[in-house]
């Protein structure tokens, strides 16, 4: 492993100049350790961002303003975050991981996570890794994408940043020049040729805060398909946020985890919903519109079947 | 004196003929329960406080002055000649204190085991060279200093494609292992199938296991002058002995081997490895102790595995049930040096009587790492797939599964014609349908429209788990009344040493307070048996006890001559001396007169019975819930019914059941090496991606108390519980899930892909 050195400052201010390419903040490490120790990322400096307690907890007014380093285990059990609108970003960060881990795990490198494609994180010139080819797409790709979106099929990791997606998440950066606020759109977008990860931070960039607008009288959940019962990664994740009104949908907001390289709102599916009775004919219909655009991989058509079912049965749990 | 005696000795469906030393006096067998105060009691295990606490040493624990830790560069081809390796800047890096190629091991070897370190590579991740240094980084960064060059050769990695003709060549001679198909025939089933009424035939698949142990292979080496010593996380402490001192050219009281605690051993930690040799001949070279253990991806490749197999199983019965044919064809998974077939075809030829039946089996050679014995090798997938087909004909019979089981139940051996020692099976059929309620099945026939569904299934299971000899131990009666009690078996974590030490006591008559119980160590016990097939209480118990009572009657013969009293009329409980109701007082206070003397007492494993087939057996009856959203199944309950002979222990009894059923649920259910076809790697070889049971995945285990000693295996009736709780439990789990969805899985594991394609064929 490549030798490094490790510095702990104590406000955001020293941090952000000791930002570049050759360093790395650390907030939970959870991620990024066993990056180190794969060899995957190789920075000069590691900059812990562990004093800055600014960047802990969650603050209320008539939305939710959640500190960057607030853990998993700290967002699954708060109240307000628990029970309400926002109940869909507390069960998926309580689907996450382990307790271990969501102990350390902040949200704010939990969205900023690396793929778990096993061909990025082996002895692979992958295209991630800025290789000609994806060699998950000829081999052995059951966990990957159901939605191509670019040269890579790896999806997104993040529970957390389907929910987030679904309640229309703010996410605030700061850097050399100030600071500026991102849709979650915006910050996880497919990878390109010329940048090759799954988000569109600046490596001297970093996440303080994600803000969550108010949602009273909506009503949300986050579905979560694994291999065994805890403490794997999403198969598919599904986030619905959704308001009736008098039985009717007013609005809806349908999100997919890890089948694409983002997160991927399925619009047309929700307002295929809007102005509806919840019923078992409209709930299929949107679940069904929910995959017809699926380009599955030879190994991913049971995605789209999963994915269907867990949007049927998300939509039910709000009639 | 000891006797020279010729005896049949059963190691996982491979029968050898050997000789072995046996005590003339035969051990009484212990028939009557009310004598027995200790032994079938559950006793805590006389190490849990080590275990909990963190004293334990493990290999991976063990700290020597001076000691140097080392790394491996593995190959990063699956299939390749290694053309050269230059270690020359790697020995330049400060810290590194050696670097050992794989082809200067072989010029320092000798034997077969030479095989192991040619400059053929045959998977990816074989250890090419390792560096020694005075920290692990150093080691790990000098080993990036090596240059090897290699000339690629053409791979294979899957099982089907190996067996086709023009498939790439892992060995010289080609992909079959022995060259040619393992065959076992009786009867005549060209016409078992003419005489059915009803026949069936379906392909079984399962994926290959990896043994995951939590403590991965590893040595720490030394050496005084021209002696080794070597720990090792092994579950053979004498075979590693003897096998270093084959293939190091050594006598076999110049090497010690240790193992006083391992992290988990299922077959794959038999004897030394190549990772043991390395650190033996790096330690002579550097002067100092050698720390040698597997990083988790060299242990998940390297470290073993459970076939993958492909099974085709026919099976013809009458319309009445009656089996009249079966016809099994297995291809079977080796990897690049597998040692052995494993026997498939056991649970269907020695579980069911059917006078015409015939396995093939075509063990075929892979570039990936090797087959090694892992708990039940064979039984656990023949059973996945034998028990799927008995259930799929009962459908086609339209019979009850398990009274077809119940109707074809053999009363002998008919693969030898010998006699089984017991087979007490109706007894675990009955009891575990009672807890079942195994009337409650619907045979898949579900309306249920809702998220969960559930299942009830059941399997058969049958497996040997006898012992025998050669198994020796002694022990030593101080004069304060303590004992020791020595031999060289291991305790690999399934509570060995608790059970031998109840055994001890019980024969001596001393209060298991009162004995210390030494294993682990070739230095200071006497030979035993590997802690494998089952045979660790059958084969040790036996020489324990008949240790014990040497000592007892030597002890007992001192006493009357002291008291002046006849010796038939003493007896030694609980401590004290006893004639009749009379109280002679404890035995320190006789013995302790006698100053500084050592009462002795030696046994030895006595020969198994012939013509007998000592068999272990029994059911599972499991409850899961598949959850039609996404696919994945939950096992809510499983009842275990086994016949393992008299139970020692019961505790540790009950921890070797849920273990293995704990492995087996992983097996059926999540676990499954995944192998980059083009380019060869092992894509999870780790922990996260490779996926063993979490607590949340464990069931309630109710394990039910089938206790019939069996007084013919061995005078202790005590039989082996490891490896029998693993064998039927995915097989029950696949029926379960039939029961539940309708829709037969065919394939391990049963992730979730399989069970949506499945449900989407409703």
């Amino acid at each position: 492993m490549k030798r490094f050195t490790h510095i702990t400052p104590t406000s955001i201010h020293e941090v952000i100049p000791l930002l570049s390419e050759h360093t790395r903040p650390l907030a939970g490490g959870t991620d990024l350790l066993t990056e180190l120790k794969e060899g995957l990322v190789e920075p000069d400096q590691l900059v812990s961002l562990r004093k800055l307690s600014e960047l802990r907890g969650l603050t209320f007014d008539a939305g939710v303003h959640i500190g960057a380093l607030t853990t998993l285990t700290e967002l699954s059990r708060h109240p307000q975050i628990k029970d309400g609108p926002y109940q869909a970003l507390a069960q998926s960060a309580r689907l996450a991981a382990s307790p271990q881990l969501r102990n350390m795990a902040t949200i704010g490198g939990n969205v900023l996570q690396d793929v778990r494609c096993w061909y990025y994180r082996g002895p692979f010139d992958c295209w991630l890794k800025g290789g000609d080819e994806c060699p998950a797409r000829d081999g052995e790709h059951h966990k990957h994408a159901l939605f191509d979106q670019s040269p890579c099929v790896a999806v997104q990791p993040s529970d957390p940043a389907t929910a987030l997606l679904a309640l229309d998440a703010t996410v605030s950066v700061v850097g050399p020049d100030g600071t500026r606020s991102l849709s979650m759109q915006e910050l996880l977008t497919p990878p390109t040729a010329t940048r090759r990860k799954l988000h569109t931070l600046q490596s001297d960039e970093l996440i303080t805060a994600i803000t969550l607008p108010d949602w009273a009288g909506w009503q949300s959940v986050y579905l979560k398909a694994m291999e065994r019962a805890t403490y794997s990664f999403a198969l598919v994740g599904v986030a619905v946020a959704l308001r009736l009104d008098a039985g009717v949908v007013a609005d809806a907001r349908i999100v997919l985890g890890s089948v694409a390289n983002t997160p991927l709102r399925m619009d047309k599916a929700a307002t295929s919903l809007v102005g509806q009775p919840l019923n078992d004919e409209t709930i299929a219909a949107a679940a069904h519109v929910a995959i017809q655009d699926a380009q599955p991989l030879p190994h991913t058509h049971y995605k789209a079947e999963m994915t269907q079912r867990m949007v049927r049965h998300a939509l039910g749990t709000m009639v | 004196m000891p006797k020279l005696i010729k005896t049949k000795v059963e190691m996982e469906g491979r029968t050898f003929e050997e000789y072995a030393l046996v005590d003339e006096d035969e051990l009484p067998p212990w028939t009557d329960e009310e004598e027995l105060g200790i032994v079938g009691f559950p006793i805590p295990r006389v190490d849990g406080a080590e275990r909990v606490s963190g004293t334990a040493q493990y290999t991976h624990d063990v700290r020597l002055p001076g000691m140097a830790y080392t790394a491996a560069l593995t190959s990063p081809h699956p299939h390749a000649r290694l053309v050269s390796v230059d270690v020359s800047e790697a020995r330049t890096l400060p810290g590194v204190l050696g670097v050992l190629t794989r082809t200067e091991v072989h010029e320092q070897l000798q034997g077969g085991v030479r095989r192991m370190f040619t400059d053929q590579l045959r998977y990816a991740g074989e250890i090419v060279a390792a560096v020694v240094a005075t920290d692990p980084d150093i080691a790990r960064d000098a080993v990036a200093l090596i240059k090897a060059e290699y000339e690629q050769l053409p791979h294979v990695v899957d099982i089907e494609v190996a067996a086709q003709p023009d498939s790439p060549k892992v060995h010289t001679n080609g992909n079959i292992f022995g060259d040619k198909p393992q065959l076992v025939e009786r009867g005549d089933v060209v016409a078992g199938f003419a005489e059915a009424d009803v026949a069936i035939e379906h392909t079984y698949r399962t994926a290959t296991q990896l043994h995951s142990c939590l403590e991965p292979h590893g040595s720490v080496a030394y050496w005084e002058g021209d002696s080794l010593t070597i720990y090792e996380s092994t579950q053979h402490v004498f075979g590693v002995r003897n096998a270093m001192a084959r293939w190091l050219g050594l006598p076999q009281n110049k090497v010690r081997a240790i193992c006083q605690y391992i992290g988990g051993g299922f077959g794959s930690k038999a004897g030394p490895g190549a990772h043991s040799v390395f650190a033996a001949l790096l330690a002579k070279q550097i002067g100092r102790p050698v720390q040698f253990m597997l990083d988790r991806t060299t242990e998940q490749i390297g470290g073993g595995n459970r076939s993958a197999m492909v099974m085709k199983v026919r099976l013809g019965a009458k319309n009445d049930g009656t089996l009249t044919a079966m016809d099994l064809h297995c291809l079977a998974d080796v990897g690049a040096y597998g040692p052995w077939l494993p026997f498939f075809a056991g649970p269907a030829l020695m579980s069911y009587r059917c006078p015409n039946a015939r396995s093939e089996t075509l063990g075929l050679y892979t570039n990936t790492g090797s087959f090694m014995a892992f708990r039940a090798p064979g039984f656990v997938e023949g059973t996945f797939a034998i028990e799927s087909a008995i259930d799929e004909l009962a459908m086609a019979l339209k019979m009850d599964s398990l009274a077809l089981r119940r109707q074809n139940i053999p009363d002998h051996d008919q693969t030898n014609g010998s006699a089984f020692s017991n087979y007490p099976i109706e007894e675990c059929f009955q009891q575990g349908a009672e807890r079942i309620e195994w009337h409650t099945r619907t045979n898949g026939h579900t309306s249920s429209q809702d998220r969960i569904r559930r299942g009830i299934g059941m399997s058969n299971q049958i497996w040997w788990g006898g012992g025998g000899p050669p198994a020796y131990a002694t022990v030593e009666v101080n004069t304060d009344g303590t004992a020791t009690l020595r031999t060289g078996t291991q305790d690999i974590g399934t509570g060995t040493k608790t059970v031998l030490t109840q055994v001890c006591a019980e024969e001596l008559g001393l209060p298991l307070a009162a004995i210390t119980t030494v294993l682990g160590d070739s230095g200071s016990g006497q030979y035993a048996p590997i802690s494998g097939g089952s045979m660790t209480v059958p084969s040790m118990a036996p020489a324990v006890r008949s240790a014990a009572r040497d000592a007892r009657l030597q002890l007992l013969d001192i006493v009357s001559q002291m008291l002046e009293r006849p010796v038939e009329a003493l007896e030694i409980r609980d401590g004290q001396i006893y004639e009749g109701a009379e109280n002679h007082g404890p035995v320190k206070n006789l013995i302790g007169k006698l100053g500084d003397v050592m009462i002795i007492g030696n046994g030895s494993r006595g020969p198994n019975p012939d013509g007998v087939t000592i068999i272990t057996s029994g059911a599972q009856f499991v409850e899961v819930a598949v959850d039609t959203l996404t696919g994945r199944i939950q096992v809510l309950r499983v009842i275990a019914a086994h016949d393992c002979g008299r139970i020692v222990n019961p505790l540790t009894y009950r921890s070797q059941i849920e273990g293995g059923i704990i492995q087996a649920i992983g097996y059926a259910l999540t676990e499954q090496r995944v192998m980059d076809e083009h380019s060869g790697i092992q894509l999870n070889a780790d922990l996260g991606d490779y996926k063993i049971p979490t607590l949340a995945d464990i069931p309630e285990i109710e394990v039910l108390r089938i206790d019939f000693p069996d007084l013919v295996a061995n005078p202790t009736g005590a039989k082996g519980a490891g490896e029998p709780p693993i064998i039927p439990t995915p097989a029950a789990i696949a029926n379960a899930v039939y029961d539940a969805i309708g829709v037969r899985i065919r394939e391990l594991p049963m992730t979730p892909d399989k069970v949506l394609a499945a449900l989407q064929q409703q």
